[in-house]
């Protein structure tokens, strides 16, 4: 049971605009219907999320008074803490990138809310974002434009017990460009709750190539979903990594509406110590010659419990449609877990479609030639996991981010336990 | 430099070496021939430090050290390198990274200083041309789409790479044609010398027309059964193996 009296609080600290009032509470009101998603659900039947209702959970509270010290982000930034921008570094327009509840005040961008769902469809978690999201982000890159520099969204967590609801709108014009990066992170040691949509417009013959990166606390919660609808030879791919969160979820549904469009989905996510990270991915193909690709690649360590679910739906009419799917993933602990579910729905013609999911351990026949070499069996282990984690990350040449990203993965990269080599005598 | 006494072996509760005696003192080459099933790669994974195997009696001494009780890595750091039969593919992995990254963790295991990038292309490049090979070699991943010619030579090239002090060949020449045994054995040869042993495990005779060794032994049933000079090879290629299969059948029984 969850009890409603928090989720109230939250609605009644946010001081929305009349015309979202209304919106706010119908989403809040269905939320608190349907209640938290549980394992009954089959999307679900991985993670609970019982530990929230345990949780005293509740709105952030005012304006943090220190600034966090940021990274160096290489491009235009909005950093948000605890919901709240804090920090911005753009030289692009408002109407280009600002603030969602901005932008909404002026002119409410058409498509804003209907992916996702907007209180009156979608899941009671993204209702429960539609009811209590706060500033949110909005980046309209105007027709034909390309933007010079990636733009990236920092979600910053700080106080302890809080729930956050970053909302995220991006509408690419017709033959527009751009690389938008998402970063969501947490203070170390603190709980917390990070629930956030993000809804991706391409119009025709519009690219946006997307990293999102979940680096949340090793207690945090993070539910996301992504929701993207590509016209007419636009192109969106994506990059999503996962190495940080307690309980770390992420929907991704991608609709090829239009006629010729491509969509790349790459992925790396990490399950160590007793963490769980989940994958859930959805491509409809809806208009013909449509092409999409997937490559995951999926770590887990301890007692970590990976998830790769992924279902490609070819629609009627969707003939010429071409998809592939790779997920392959290992477990790097007698007690780590990977499922792998790849599916395909096909109700269309002149399609070529196909998958391949492992779920395997580190071969140790390559180990051995490593170490035969004289290179010891900690640096070997990491020496293969690099390799087949790497796989997934070409888009970050395509982006020019390598630099800036590898520091991170590295870091997060689970690290083995053998002994340190003797030292040689001679 | 390497005493290996009544060494048995078994892999799974099925005994493969039943004591096997062999000594080789620096800058020899031995081969060690026998029929497919003998024990010969047993004999070379055993040294290499290979997981799996299970020494049952007898030792192996390696530079007055006993060596079984070290890691795969601490006897390559020791110097022991082990081409393989199959070399591995390791996708993602390029050549230069794994080449650099091995002769670094040895020299660093000596207290000898890193090589950086810029020396260490400097010192491959000499081993390239040894063994034929172009600069590409370097950036492709390990092995990966390499021609069975090609894994075995860049066995050798890592060989050139880290000089170790005691080589030792599994089958290097199966599966090459004869400008390819001719390039391996071109890159063997280059590497001999007074302070290293070279042992050469080899099914057939052909490999000891260009690498001539010091001595030859006879792995049969898990035993050595012959010792001898490199006439004895000669003896092999005219008889095969199948004369000795008394002899072979006689120890196996008895001993």
């Amino acid at each position: 049971m969850i009890t409603p009296t928090a989720y109230r609080e939250a609605l009644s600290r946010i001081d929305a605009p009349s015309s979202f009032a209304a919106l706010r509470q119908t989403a809040l009101r269905k939320f608190l219907q349907a209640g938290l998603p549980d394992s009954r659900q089959e999307d679900w039947r991985y993670t609970s999320l019982r530990h929230l209702e345990r949780m005293p959970l509740h709105a952030p509270a005012a304006m943090p008074e220190t600034l966090p010290a940021l990274e160096d982000y290489p491009g235009a930034l909005l950093a948000y803490l605890d919901d709240r921008l804090v920090w911005q570094d753009t030289t692009l327009p408002a109407t280009v990138l600002g603030v969602l509840a901005d932008a909404i005040g002026t002119e409410t961008p058409a498509a804003f809310g209907n992916l996702a769902g907007n209180g009156l469809v979608g899941s009671s978690l993204t209702q429960l974002n539609a009811a209590l999201w706060r500033e949110g982000a909005c980046l309209r890159v105007p027709a034909g434009e390309r933007l010079r520099q990636p733009v990236f969204l920092r979600f910053a967590a700080a106080e302890a017990d809080a729930m956050l609801y970053p909302r995220v709108f991006i509408n690419m014009a017709v033959g527009s460009d751009a690389i938008l990066v998402e970063h969501f992170l947490g203070d170390p040691g603190i709980a917390y709750w990070q629930n956030p949509v993000t809804e991706i417009v391409l119009e025709a013959g519009a690219r946006l190539t997307h990293l999102r990166i979940v680096e949340d606390s090793n207690l945090a919660t993070h539910t996301g979903l992504t929701a993207v609808h590509l016209g007419q030879d636009s192109n969106y791919r994506a990059l999503n990594l996962t190495f940080g969160g307690l309980v770390a979820r992420h929907e991704l549904n991608v609709t090829l509406a239009g006629v010729g469009a491509e969509v790349r989905l790459d992925g790396v996510f990490i399950a160590d110590g007793l963490r769980g990270a989940e994958q859930h991915l959805r491509i409809v193909h809806q208009a013909p010659r449509g092409k999409s690709r997937t490559l995951y690649r999926g770590l887990a360590d301890g007692r970590g419990r990976g998830v790769f679910d992924a279902r490609v739906e070819v629609r009627p009419h969707a003939d010429g449609s071409d998809a592939q799917q790779s997920s392959r993933n290992l477990l790097l602990s007698p007690h780590a877990e990977i499922d792998a579910k790849p599916q395909l729905e096909i109700y269309a013609d002149d399609v070529k479609c196909g998958h391949g999911a492992t779920v395997g351990s580190l071969d140790e026949d390559a180990l051995f030639y490593l170490r035969s070499r004289g290179i010891d069996g900690d640096s070997a282990r990491q020496l293969l996991l690099h390799a087949f984690v790497g796989e997934a990350l070409g888009l970050l040449d395509d982006t020019g981010l390598r630099d800036w990203l590898m520091p991170r993965l590295l870091a997060r990269m689970p690290r083995s336990h053998l002994l340190e080599p003797r030292p040689w005598t001679h | 430099m390497l005493q290996i006494r009544n060494l048995h072996v078994s892999v799974a509760g099925k005994p493969i070496l039943k004591g096997v005696d062999l000594t080789v003192q620096p800058g020899e080459v031995h081969a060690i021939m026998g029929p497919n099933g003998s024990g010969k790669s047993t004999l070379a994974q055993v040294l290499a430090g290979r997981d799996g195997y299970d020494i049952t009696e007898g030792s192996v001494h390696y530079l007055d050290q006993d060596l079984l009780p070290l890691t795969p890595e601490e006897r390559a750091r020791a110097g022991i390198f082990l081409a393989f039969q199959y070399p591995l593919e390791i996708p993602g992995v390029a050549n230069v990274q794994l080449l650099r990254t091995a002769l670094n963790g040895q020299r660093r295991a000596r207290g000898e200083a890193e090589m950086d990038a810029i020396d260490f292309l400097e010192y491959v490049k000499d081993k390239l041309v040894l063994l034929g090979m172009d600069d590409s070699f370097l950036y492709r991943s390990v092995n990966e789409g390499f021609s069975g010619g090609e894994k075995k030579r860049n066995e050798i090239l890592q060989m050139a790479v880290l000089e170790p002090r005691l080589a030792i060949l599994d089958e290097t020449d199966s599966g090459l044609d004869i400008d390819a045994l001719h390039v391996v054995a071109q890159g063997v040869n280059s590497l001999r010398n007074g302070a290293r042993a070279i042992i050469l495990v080899t099914h057939y005779q052909r490999l000891l027309n260009y690498i001539v060794p010091d001595q030859v032994h006879v792995l049969a049933g898990g035993r050595i059964v012959r010792s001898g000079g490199s006439e004895l090879a000669e003896e092999l290629e005219r008889k095969g193996y199948a004369w000795l299969g008394d002899e072979a059948e006689f120890m196996e029984t008895y001993l």
